[in-house]
């Protein structure tokens, strides 16, 4: 059984592997504020490293599989929710490159972007975030010229590479959000040092509120699940740990009689 | 804005400017006068809003000569614009007058110099633009400009042969035998709160001039304003009544506050409720529509619902009754919906 997060911590000291709704409240009344919101320039960079090629839980579908599919269904929802949100795609290995450089709000064109994307052959060796957070501060700048705002979302799947990265202490031009896949902890890993360090990064990055979340589970509707609650407005989001989505819609004398697979809490270890 | 490249002291009375003018000016066209690049940059064009469109002044500083106030270029049409007085001239002192002494006292190191002659010099030139449209030979507009002209704000343009006389609140006017063709512009502010599709204007009784109309526009329009924002708060209590039931919203338009998405889920099945808000709310109920997380189509689109417009609704509940309401009929019809899916398509 996970323990709790500690306050602020985002679980930090102890990753949660619960599949089911975060259990602490809204944290307070919502309310909704008449300031005005901008459109967001979205880049998604996927983890490119060989620890992408890994199997999913499902037999066939790799974890770069399962991404290509997450990113389309995060795009089409983000999307849908406002169409004017914008995307462009980067890959990490070493370090940073572009993979679609033009911010695009047509679905076809980030098709075309993740049925781009390939595994390298051979481990990166280490993971290094400054380039990535610079080509998102260059980019942050334009966006904001536009009267947009810029996040980056990180998917990341190596379980023994801790990433750094060497950013001043208060640039904080975009939003990080990181989702976080990685194999069960053994002896010959390190997922807990690799997510403590991915916290590291977002909070000191991140110009709002960013969201980190972590499987080692395997199975793609957690990634989805996870994805879609990064769809959050980064301009109207909770701090992490008052999180209440997604909420399971039942009858009200049904959430005690537990009759569906509602919540299931699996232990990490 | 930055405005790298320009010497410090036209950056700050360009910045000024930009931040005090009354409405949004535009900057474009930034060059350098000198042929060498060492002195920086010192002109630049200037789009400065002005009777619903824009008019186009040249403001050329000079980077050698940085003490002396910068010449303004006006308009190919606008020849006849001398804002300055002539030697010997006389009457329409105070106008020019005004402007000649912000020249002749220039301060380049005081940042709101240039807004001054900008403000000055916009002022001068609807009053020659007054004067043009005085001298069109139309019975009709010159009786409407006389008993309109004590309002205040109004702005006149001529150009090439059309006239316009604009409002504060912005009506476009032309010259044609009875009823005169009124459209209604909006600024930017208030179009982000009331949409001017949405306005009733009253009916033109023959016979009638603009002094009799304006009071029952004006007057309508208020009474019209005044509805819609309130009815914006409606939506805006109604979106959070839904939060304790469905959760903090994905995303919500905070300002007309027409549209909420929820994630939600249904076992471990996930996916995105949306919810769009009319006009009419809430005589008239939220649109809704689902969308699935987790599945895709063959051809790369997600799974959708239809948008649900049936289901129970009176718009005398209050908002969390309206809340509960939703809420029951969207726990029966996401069991349908998570069907549908998996139907065609299963879980991963």
């Amino acid at each position: 059984m996970s323990s709790m997060p500690k306050e602020g911590h985002r679980g930090k000291t102890k990753m949660e592997d619960i599949e089911g709704d975060a259990s602490v409240g809204g944290g307070g009344r919502y309310t909704l504020k008449p300031t005005r919101i901008s459109n967001e320039d979205i880049i998604i960079c996927v983890d490119v490293d060989a620890e992408s090629l890994v199997e999913m839980k499902t037999a066939g579908i790799t974890r770069l599989d399962s991404i290509k599919q997450a990113i389309l269904l995060f795009v089409n929802s983000k999307l849908s929710i406002n169409p004017d949100h914008r995307f462009a795609f980067a890959t990490l290995s070493k370090s940073a490159s572009w993979l679609r450089k033009e911010f695009s709000s047509d679905v076809e064109s980030a098709i075309g972007a993740v049925r781009a994307l390939s595994a390298t052959t051979v481990s990166s060796g280490q993971a290094d975030l400054t380039s990535l957070f610079r080509l998102a501060a260059y980019e942050a700048k334009k966006s904001r010229a536009q009267n947009r705002i810029l996040r980056l979302i990180l998917i990341y799947c190596r379980s023994s590479v801790r990433p750094h990265h060497q950013w001043p202490v208060n640039q904080k031009l975009f939003t990080l959000d990181v989702m976080y896949l990685h194999d069960k902890p053994g002896p010959d890993n390190c997922p807990q040092a690799v997510y403590d360090a991915l916290v590291d990064a977002l909070e000191h990055v991140s110009e709002y509120e960013g969201y980190i979340h972590e499987s080692g589970h395997g199975l793609p509707r957690t990634l989805f699940r996870f994805m879609s609650m990064l769809l959050s407005h980064p301009q109207q989001r909770c701090p992490q740990d008052d999180c209440d989505i997604p909420k399971p819609l039942m009858k009200k004398s049904a959430e005690s009689a537990n009759g569906e697979d509602n919540v299931h809490v699996s232990p990490s270890q | 804005m930055a405005f790298d490249g320009f010497p410090p002291f036209i950056s700050a009375q360009l910045h000024y400017l930009i931040n005090h003018f009354p409405d949004k000016i535009k900057v474009e066209q930034v060059l350098s006068g000198g042929k060498s690049y060492t002195g920086g940059l010192d002109r630049f064009t200037l789009l400065i809003p002005y009777c619903l469109d824009h008019i186009k002044w040249d403001v050329i500083y000079n980077a050698e000569f940085p003490l002396a106030p910068p010449d303004i270029i006006f308009g190919r049409e606008d020849e006849d614009f001398h804002p300055l007085p002539m030697a010997g001239g006389e009457g329409e002192g105070d106008l020019k007058s005004r402007t000649k002494n912000i020249l002749s006292d220039w301060k380049n190191k005081d940042p709101t110099r240039l807004l001054a002659l900008i403000l000055e010099l916009r002022d001068q030139y609807m009053s020659y633009q007054r004067d043009r449209v005085g001298e069109v030979d139309d019975d009709r507009l010159k009786f409407e400009i006389n008993t309109i002209c004590s309002r205040e704000g109004i702005e006149m343009h001529i150009s090439s042969g059309s006239e316009k006389i604009i409002y504060p609140v912005g009506r476009k006017y032309a010259s044609t035998p009875s009823a005169p063709r009124l459209k209604l512009m909006s600024t930017s502010e208030l179009r982000a709160l009331f949409s001017i599709d949405d306005v009733k204007l009253p009916s033109w009784l023959d016979g009638m001039c603009m002094a009799e109309y304006l009071p029952h526009l004006e007057e309508s329009l208020e009474k019209q304003v005044l509805e819609a924002v309130s009815l914006i708060d409606i939506r805006r209590r109604f979106i959070e009544a839904l939060a304790p039931l469905f959760g903090r919203p994905l995303e919500a338009d905070p300002v007309f506050c027409r549209k909420a998405t929820f994630l939600a889920s249904s076992g471990s099945f996930v996916f995105l409720a949306h919810f769009l808000m009319s006009t009419q709310f809430p005589k008239q109920q939220p649109t809704l529509m689902l969308q699935s997380s987790q599945h895709i189509s063959p051809q790369g689109f997600p799974k959708k619902s239809p948008f649900l417009t049936e289901y129970p609704w009176s718009p005398r509940w209050d908002v969390s009754q309206m809340a509960e309401r939703i809420f029951d009929f969207l726990v029966e019809e996401s069991l349908n919906f998570k069907r549908f899916c998996n139907e065609s398509q299963p879980q991963h």
